[in-house]
């Protein structure tokens, strides 16, 4: 039986008068790569940003390890172990990989005047954090991120989710604007994310790419969830569009 | 090959062009004019650099966290026409008036920071309405009149701004003041966790939001510095020349911003260096004093000033698109 990590549950959400969220309810497992597809407007990232703390469910609960808790913010559901990358927001662009990393969560050093950022363990960690995002090219994490490419980039985000030991990490639209070299480069980072322990989300328009990577996936039409048990080895990419599209194979 | 990679990357530095600008200005005006390097000439310039230089150097930090603030020169005016007010009309001290003062600056700072950071007003305009709120409650308190300042005699006085001599040098304490805040301020914005978030709430405000960065917090801090040290400048300049003038500071705010713009800070945010602005401050004030010196009419000062603002502005904008070809 595998252990349940979150479990959104009866999840309402409205703008104004339009329900975007009609009793979801979605669930992942420890170490399972969940595929979250749906067509736009389907909900996909009202549910992601309810459960990254960005926006507030009008009724419905969520549990994490089993128990119940209140998102009110982005710092909560960090503190929960639930990391969120968007294409390319996350990262600001002036400062180096290493500031990056280490945002909101630097690491300080005696004496520790003024709280003095300890640059030698800021910079030593993300050297072995790159490699192991799998960025081969040698480059100094002094670097400022303006000068990464779209991939490294992400690669730079998923490593930082990756190191502060979070344990659910969502990733929305991780692949938009990327190149094919690159594109690999982020599905092979989410195949390691699990191996090394970690559970995902993966929001994609791209149905090629979820069906490559993800354990399991979840499918949202307006608002509802209609079908969260599809084991991409059992089925065709042809059936889940015609799931997500409500119309039948033509 | 080590030396070559050496040399470029001190070329690389957004500080280079703005410190060869000062090294060939000063070179300029010396050939020019053997005055120009005399004690008393660099005295001179001493005296007042550092009152401006308090100024800029909040200014950079302010800048770099992504705003800026235009009533430095109003409040530079306002805070020694409060402590001396006070002084004069026996309210108060001069030591307690001296913190009166600064508490009004905390207070102008704090607004400034509700303003832009609560009402999400754009900080050209919120600190355009408090340059004439304070600058008019300035010169209303005094009906228009300087206030006296030569009546007092307070170590506080000595301490802000007491004269001494090196060899043929006249220097003020105001000078080690400046030169004991640069360092404390390039300090926290490059080796701080403070300096981390300043830059990401500059940089991208949301993204810096999203990792639990206090912006708000940082922002409204940041106002609150600048002001303070503008009104400790004022208060420094009141006392150097024993006039507080309620009309004093006017038109700062923009020679403060060009200096920090010259040095390399940028002006949307996100990127700033103290090392920058102090090569900044410098050369201005090395261009105003030299001009005069060499024969130059005064009055032609601005042209200068603004022909200076636009070159340096220029070579940035090649440095930052040479960086991100070669990348």
């Amino acid at each position: 039986m595998p252990e349940e990590l979150v479990r959104m549950d009866r999840i309402n959400k409205f703008f104004g008068r339009v329900q975007a969220l009609n009793d979801v309810t979605l669930s992942v497992n420890r170490n399972e790569i969940v595929g979250l597809l749906g067509d736009n407007g389907a909900g996909k990232s009202t549910l992601i940003k309810i459960l990254s703390g960005a926006l507030r469910a009008e009724s419905g609960e969520i549990y994490v390890r089993g128990n119940q808790v209140k998102i009110r913010n982005t710092t909560d559901a960090m503190a929960l172990g639930i990391e969120t990358i968007y294409q390319d927001s996350a990262l600001i662009s002036q400062l180096s990989i290493a500031r990056n990393l280490f945002l909101g969560r630097e690491p300080l050093r005696a004496p520790r005047f003024l709280d003095r950022l300890d640059h030698d363990t800021m910079n030593e960690v993300a050297r072995k954090l790159l490699k192991q995002v799998g960025i081969k090219k040698e480059i100094p994490p002094t670097t400022p991120i303006s000068a990464l490419s779209g991939g490294e980039r992400q690669a730079v985000a998923i490593a930082r989710a990756m190191h502060f030991e979070s344990e659910l990490i969502i990733l929305d639209e991780p692949t938009n604007n990327l190149g094919v070299e690159e594109t690999q480069g982020v599905l092979r980072f989410v195949r390691g994310a699990r191996d090394s322990g970690h559970s995902c989300i993966l929001i994609a328009h791209n149905i090629y790419h979820v069906f490559q990577v993800v354990d399991r996936i979840i499918v949202l039409r307006r608002g509802k969830t209609v079908a969260d048990d599809i084991d991409p080895k059992q089925t065709t990419i042809e059936a889940v569009e015609s799931i997500i599209t409500g119309m039948p194979i033509s | 090959m080590a030396i070559k990679s050496f040399v470029q990357r001190v070329v690389s530095q957004p500080e280079f062009g703005p410190f060869v600008l000062l090294v060939v200005e000063i070179a300029a005006f010396s050939l020019r004019s053997p005055a120009f390097l005399s004690a008393g000439n660099i005295s001179n310039l001493l005296a007042f650099t550092p009152e401006l230089g308090m100024i800029t150097l909040g200014m950079t930090l302010l800048m770099t966290a992504g705003e800026f603030d235009l009533s430095v020169g109003s409040v530079f005016g306002f805070a020694p026409i409060v402590m001396w007010t006070l002084y004069n009309t026996h309210v108060a001290s001069l030591e307690v008036g001296f913190v009166i003062a600064l508490l009004f600056a905390v207070i102008v700072g704090l607004a400034n920071g509700w303003f832009v950071t609560y009402l999400k007003i754009p900080s050209f305009l919120v600190t355009l309405g408090m340059l004439l709120v304070v600058r008019g409650t300035a010169l209303y308190v005094t009906d228009g009149f300087p206030q006296r300042t030569w009546t007092a005699d307070s170590p506080l006085m000595n301490i802000v701004v007491g004269e001494f001599a090196i060899g043929g040098l006249y220097i003020y304490a105001s000078l080690l003041w400046f030169i004991l805040f640069a360092i404390i301020l390039g300090y926290v914005l490059t080796e701080s966790k403070a300096g981390n978030w300043i830059q990401a709430a500059g940089g991208n405000p949301e993204a810096a939001r999203a990792r639990g960065v206090r912006v708000t917090y940082t922002k409204v801090a940041l106002f609150i510095l600048t002001a303070v040290l503008s009104a400790y400048a004022g208060i420094t300049s009141s006392i150097r020349v024993s006039a507080a003038n309620p009309n004093s500071g006017t038109g700062y705010e923009l020679e403060v911003i060009a200096m920090v713009v010259i040095g390399g800070t940028a002006l949307s945010g996100g990127r700033g260096t103290i090392i920058g602005t102090v090569v900044g401050i410098l050369i201005l004030r090395t261009m105003r004093n030299g001009i005069v010196l060499i024969g130059v009419p005064g009055l032609a000062y601005n042209i200068f000033v603004g022909g200076i603002i636009l070159a340096m502005m220029a070579l940035h904008s090649w440095l930052e698109r040479r960086h991100h070809a070669g990348t």
